[in-house]
C-alpha cells in the first residue's frame, strides 16, 4: 500500500495553516513564532516516514486533484509530483527550515514585528514545496513566483533602510530576466507539445530542440545566480541573516538548479546546451570564488560561496550527471544553512559588526559557535568523510572523468582551491589571532534557542552525507576507475588552497598595508560588474535619451539645422566682409589678381 | 564750391558722359570717361574735411587704374582686329580686360571696395550723383560691348556683387553706406541679363535711379546720415516717416511696388534662357537686402527711439530746406507696376 503520499499531503497541507492562523487571534499572540516553529518540526518529522517509505519501495507517485481549468487543448490540473527528487529534498528543506526557524527566534528576538518575520518565511517555505512537488509547468510557475515574491519581502525586511529597498528591486529584476526564459520555455512547450506536463514533456523527446533548453537555462541563470545575473545575490544580504540562511543558501536559489534536474531527460541528447550549461557554471564557480577572496563583509563571503557552490551544480548538470546535482543540493544546504546561522551569531554577539577585520579571537569567547563554523567550512571545502565529500568530491571525479570541455574542468579545479583559500581567510580572521572588535562586549552563547539548531545542523554537517549516499536508490552509476593522481586532485586543489592561504595570511599580517594591486581591485569590486551594468549602460541610456528627446528634436531640427545656421553663417559672412582695413593697396591687388587670374584661365 | 566753379564742373561731367554714350570711336569713349571722373572729384570734395578728400583720392585711384586698363584693352583689341569701332566684335582677351575695367569702375564685386567708403566720405547729394549719375557711362559701354562678353565671368560677377552687397549691408549703421551697398547688389542684379536682353539693363537702371534718387532726396531733406538720426524724422518732417516704409521696400524689391518689376523681368529673362540656379541664388540673397532696409523702416516709422524730453518739436517750425521733385519721385517709385506694359514695351 501506497502509504507514503497521504502522509506527505499532510506534511504540506498543516504547513499552511499557520497561515490561516493569521486570520485569526493566534497571531497577535508573543507565542506566535514558536507555534510556527512547532509545526514546522512536526511537519518534518511527518515526512521522514514518508519519505523512508519511498526508499523503500521506490514507487513514484503523482497525484493529481483538483481540476483547475479545462480549455480545449490544454487541461490544468492541481498535481503533485512525488518522486524522488521531491521526496528527498523535502525532509531535508523542513529540517533546515526549522532549524532557522528556531534561530530565527533568538536572532529576532527583539523585533516588533517577528510575527509577520515567520508568517513571510512559512509563506516562502510552502511556496517552495509548491515548486518542488509541482507536476505541471503551471504550478512550478506558481511556486517560482512565490519564492520570488517572498525573497523580495524578506530582504527588504528593514525597508527603511534604502541599501535594502535597491537589493531587493534588483533581485526581483534579475529573477524577472530569468523569468523571460521560464515563460519562453513554457510557450514553446504548449505550443509543440500541447501540455505542461512533466510525464509528457519528458516522455515527448523525439529530436533535440534548443529553444526551450535555452529559456531553461536563462531562468536557472536568473533564479541560481549564475554569471552574468549573479549580482543580486551578494546585495540579497542586506536581508536578516535568517533569510540568507534560508533562501539564499539552500532553498530559493537552487530552484534554478532545480528546474535543469527536473528536465534533465530533455538536456540529455543535447549537447550544445550541456556545453552552455557547464561553461556557464564553469565561468561562475571561478569568478564568484576569486570575489570572495578579497569580500570584508562575512555575510558576503558565504554567499559568494553559495554563488560558487550554485556554479558547481551547473558544471554537474553540463556534464549529465543530474542525480550528483541534487545529491550536492541536498549536502549543501547543511553546512551552508549552519555557516549562515554561525555568522549571524558572531554578528549579533558583537553587536551587528559585520566586517571581519573587525573580528577576530572568537575562538575561545564562543566555542560552539567556532567549532561549527570549522566544521561547516571543512564539510565545505570537501574534506574527506564530513557532508561536502560524498557530493563534491563525486562531482570533481565526474568532471575529471567526462568527455568534455578541459577548459571548464581545469577552472573548476582551481575555484575547488579558492573555496578552501577563502575558507581558510575568513576561519582565521574572525576566530583566530587577536580580538579587533571593541572592549566592551556582551559575548554569550548560552540561549538554546542558538544553539540547539547549531548543533542540529553540526550533526547533519557531518553525517548526512554518509547517510544520504548509503540509502538512496541507485541512479547513475559512477566512475568506477581512474588514475590515481586524478582521484586525488580535488584533494590536493583543496589542501593547496588551504596551505596556501594559511601561509599568505600568517606570513603576512604585521607588514605594513600597500595600496591595493589592480587584480586586487578587480576581485574586491566583483570584477567591476555591478558597476558597469548598474551604472554606466543606465547612465548613457538616460543620457542618449535626453539628448535624443530634448536635444534632438527641439535643440537641433527645429532652431540649430536650419534657422540658427543660417543667421550664425549669414552675420560670419557679413562680419568678414565689413570689417576693412581701407588700404588702398589691397583694393589695388583685388582689381589685379582676378583680372589676371581670368586672363590666364579664359585664353 | 565756389559759385563760378560750379557750372563747369557740373557741364563738364554731363558733357564727359554724353561724349561715352554718344561716340562710336574707341577713343573718344574712353576720353569721355576720363572727363567725367576728372570733373566729379571737385563734386567729391564739397566739403572740405580730410574724410572727404581721402574719399576722392579712393574713387580717383580706382577709376584711373579701370580707365587704363580699358585703355589696354581697346589698344589690344586694335592690335588683334585694327577696328576702333565700339559696335564690332571684340576679341576676347580684350573683351575681358573691358568688361572687369567697367565692372570696376561701376563698383562690382570683387572690386567693389571702395563703393562704401567713397559714398560715406561726400555729402548726400554728392552720393547721389556718384550712386546714379556715374553709373550711366560704363553701363552705356557695356550695352555696346554686350555680344562680346564673357558671359561665365559675368555671372560669377554679379552674383558675387549681390552676395557681396547683400552681406556687407547687414553690419552697417551708416546710410551712406548702406545705400553704397545697396547700389553695389543692384549692379549686380543689372548685369545679369546683358548678355540675354541688354534692355532689361537699361530699364533695371532707370527704375533703380528713380528709386536712389527718392531715397538720396528723401534722406537730405532731413540731413540724417545715420540710423540714429533717421529715427528722428518722425519729430523733423511728420509725414515723411511712414513714406520711407515703401520706399525702401520698393527698393528692396518687394511686389506690388515698382522695384519688383525689373526683377520680375529678369528672372523671367535668365528661366526664359533654361538657368534656374542662378536667380534662385541670387533672390534668396536680396532679400538680406531687403532686411536691412527694413532695419531702417523700424527705426522710421514702426518704432519711436529714446529722446529726452526737451526735444523740440521741429515739425512745427517751416522747413526751409528746398524739397525738389520728392513727391512725384515718392509716387514714382512705388506705383509703377500698375503701368508696366506701358513699361516693358521693349519686349
Amino acid at each position: 500500500m501506497i502509504m507514503h503520499t497521504p502522509i506527505m499531503m499532510t506534511t504540506l497541507i498543516s504547513l499552511t495553516l499557520p497561515i490561516f492562523a493569521t486570520l485569526i487571534s493566534p497571531y497577535k499572540k508573543r507565542s506566535y513564532p514558536d507555534y510556527v516553529k512547532t509545526t514546522v518540526m512536526c511537519a518534518f518529522i511527518t515526512s521522514l516516514p514518508s519519505t523512508t517509505l519511498f526508499i523503500l519501495l521506490n514507487q513514484e507517485t503523482t497525484i493529481w486533484s483538483w481540476h483547475w481549468m479545462m480549455t480545449q487543448t490544454l487541461d490544468l490540473t492541481l498535481s503533485f509530483k512525488l518522486d524522488y527528487f521531491s521526496m528527498m529534498f523535502i525532509p531535508i528543506a523542513l529540517f533546515v527550515t526549522w532549524s532557522i526557524m528556531e534561530f530565527s527566534l533568538w536572532y529576532m528576538n527583539s523585533d516588533p514585528n517577528i510575527n509577520q518575520f515567520f508568517k513571510y518565511l512559512l509563506i516562502f517555505l510552502t511556496a517552495m514545496l509548491i515548486l518542488v512537488t509541482a507536476n505541471n509547468l503551471f504550478q512550478f510557475f506558481i511556486g517560482w513566483e512565490g519564492v520570488g515574491i517572498m525573497s523580495f519581502l524578506l530582504i527588504s525586511w528593514w525597508h527603511a533602510r534604502t541599501d535594502a529597498n535597491t537589493a531587493a528591486i534588483q533581485a526581483i529584476l534579475y529573477n524577472r530576466i530569468g523569468d523571460i526564459g521560464l515563460i519562453l520555455a513554457m510557450t514553446w512547450f504548449l505550443l509543440h507539445y500541447n501540455s505542461w506536463d512533466l510525464q509528457q514533456m519528458l516522455a515527448l523527446n523525439s529530436n533535440s530542440n534548443s529553444l526551450p533548453l535555452v529559456g531553461l537555462l536563462l531562468a536557472a541563470a536568473g533564479k541560481s545566480a549564475q554569471f552574468g545575473l549573479h549580482p543580486w545575490l551578494p546585495s540579497a544580504m542586506e536581508g536578516p541573516t535568517p533569510v540568507s540562511a534560508l533562501l539564499h543558501s539552500s532553498t530559493m536559489v537552487i530552484a534554478g538548479v532545480f528546474l535543469l534536474i527536473r528536465f534533465h531527460p530533455l538536456m540529455e541528447t543535447n549537447t550544445m546546451i550541456q556545453n552552455l550549461t557547464l561553461c556557464l557554471g564553469a565561468t561562475t564557480t571561478l569568478f564568484t570564488a576569486i570575489c570572495a577572496l578579497t569580500q570584508n563583509d562575512i555575510k558576503k563571503i558565504v554567499a559568494f560561496s553559495t554563488s560558487s557552490q550554485l556554479g558547481l551544480m551547473m558544471v554537474t548538470i553540463g556534464i549529465n550527471q543530474p542525480y550528483l546535482a541534487f545529491l550536492h543540493i541536498c549536502t549543501h544546504a547543511f553546512f551552508k544553512a549552519m555557516l549562515f546561522m554561525c555568522s549571524g551569531s558572531i554578528i549579533h554577539n558583537l553587536n551587528n559588526e559585520q566586517d571581519i577585520r573587525k573580528m577576530g579571537g572568537l575562538f575561545k569567547t564562543m566555542p560552539l559557535t567556532s567549532t561549527s563554523m570549522i566544521i561547516g567550512n571543512l564539510a565545505l571545502t570537501g574534506m574527506p568523510f564530513l557532508t561536502g565529500f560524498y557530493s563534491k568530491d563525486l562531482i570533481i571525479e565526474a568532471t575529471n572523468t567526462s568527455y568534455t570541455n578541459a577548459w571548464a574542468l581545469f577552472i573548476t579545479l582551481i575555484a575547488t582551491s579558492l573555496t578552501s583559500a577563502y575558507s581558510t581567510r575568513t576561519i582565521l580572521l574572525t576566530l583566530t589571532g587577536h580580538p579587533r572588535f571593541p572592549a566592551l562586549t556582551n559575548i554569550n552563547e548560552n540561549n538554546p534557542a542558538l544553539l540547539n539548531p547549531i548543533k542540529r545542523l553540526t550533526m547533519g554537517s557531518v553525517i548526512t552525507g554518509f547517510l544520504i549516499t548509503s540509502n538512496i536508490p541507485p541512479t547513475s552509476p559512477p566512475q568506477p576507475m581512474m588514475p590515481f593522481y586524478l582521484k586525488l586532485s580535488a584533494l590536493c586543489a583543496t589542501a593547496l588552497g588551504f596551505l596556501a592561504a594559511l601561509d599568505l595570511t600568517l606570513m603576512t599580517n604585521k607588514l605594513k598595508m600597500k595600496n591595493p594591486s589592480q587584480v586586487f581591485k578587480f576581485s574586491n569590486m566583483l570584477g567591476y560588474f555591478p558597476t558597469t551594468i548598474h551604472r554606466t549602460i543606465p547612465y548613457q541610456n538616460l543620457l542618449m535619451s535626453q539628448n535624443l528627446a530634448l536635444l534632438l528634436l527641439d535643440s537641433t531640427w527645429l532652431e540649430k539645422s536650419m534657422p540658427k545656421t543660417i543667421s550664425q553663417a549669414h552675420i560670419t559672412a557679413s562680419m568678414t566682409m565689413t570689417t576693412q582695413k581701407g588700404m588702398i593697396k589691397l583694393y589695388s591687388l583685388s582689381f589685379l589678381i582676378p583680372l589676371t587670374l581670368a586672363l590666364f584661365l579664359m585664353m | 564750391m565756389n559759385p563760378l566753379a560750379q557750372p563747369i564742373i557740373y557741364t563738364t561731367m554731363i558733357t564727359g558722359t554724353l561724349i561715352t554714350t554718344l561716340s562710336s570711336h574707341w577713343f573718344l569713349a574712353w576720353v569721355g570717361l576720363e572727363m567725367n571722373m576728372l570733373a566729379f572729384i571737385p563734386i567729391l570734395m564739397k566739403k572740405t574735411n580730410p574724410r572727404s578728400t581721402e574719399a576722392a583720392i579712393k574713387y580717383f585711384l580706382m577709376q584711373s587704374t579701370a580707365s587704363m586698363v580699358l585703355m589696354m584693352a581697346i589698344i589690344s583689341n586694335n592690335l588683334l582686329s585694327g577696328c576702333w569701332t565700339t559696335t564690332s566684335y571684340i576679341n576676347q582677351p580684350p573683351s575681358l580686360m573691358m568688361m572687369t575695367a567697367l565692372a570696376m569702375k561701376l563698383g562690382m564685386a570683387p572690386f567693389h571696395f571702395w563703393v562704401p567708403e567713397v559714398t560715406q566720405g561726400t555729402p548726400l547729394t554728392s552720393g547721389l550723383l556718384l550712386l546714379t549719375w556715374q553709373k550711366l557711362a560704363p553701363i552705356s559701354i557695356m550695352y555696346q560691348i554686350h555680344p562680346s562678353i564673357n558671359i561665365h565671368i559675368l555671372l560669377t560677377l554679379s552674383t558675387l556683387s549681390t552676395a557681396m552687397g547683400s552681406w556687407g549691408g547687414l553690419n552697417q549703421t551708416q546710410l551712406r553706406k548702406i545705400l553704397g551697398y545697396s547700389s553695389i547688389t543692384h549692379m549686380g542684379w543689372m548685369m545679369m541679363t546683358l548678355v540675354y536682353n541688354p534692355m532689361t539693363t537699361i530699364f533695371y537702371l532707370t527704375i533703380y535711379i528713380i528709386l536712389t534718387t527718392t531715397m538720396f532726396l528723401t534722406l537730405n531733406l532731413s540731413s540724417s546720415t545715420t540710423t540714429l538720426m533717421l529715427s528722428r524724422t518722425w519729430n523733423k518732417s511728420t509725414h515723411l516717416a511712414p513714406l520711407m516704409a515703401p520706399i525702401l521696400m520698393s527698393l528692396g524689391g518687394l511686389p506690388p511696388l515698382t522695384g519688383f518689376l525689373p526683377k520680375w523681368i529678369i528672372i523671367q529673362e535668365l528661366t526664359m534662357n533654361n538657368s534656374f540656379l542662378i536667380p534662385s541664388i541670387m533672390t534668396i540673397m536680396t532679400l538680406l537686402n531687403l532686411y536691412f532696409y527694413m532695419r531702417l523702416i523700424y527705426t522710421t516709422s514702426l518704432t519711436l527711439f529714446p529722446t529726452s524730453n526737451n526735444t523740440k518739436m521741429t515739425w512745427q517750425l517751416e522747413n526751409t530746406k528746398p524739397m525738389p521733385l520728392i513727391p512725384p519721385l515718392i509716387i514714382t517709385s512705388t506705383l509703377l507696376l500698375p503701368i508696366s506694359p506701358l513699361l516693358l514695351t521693349f519686349h
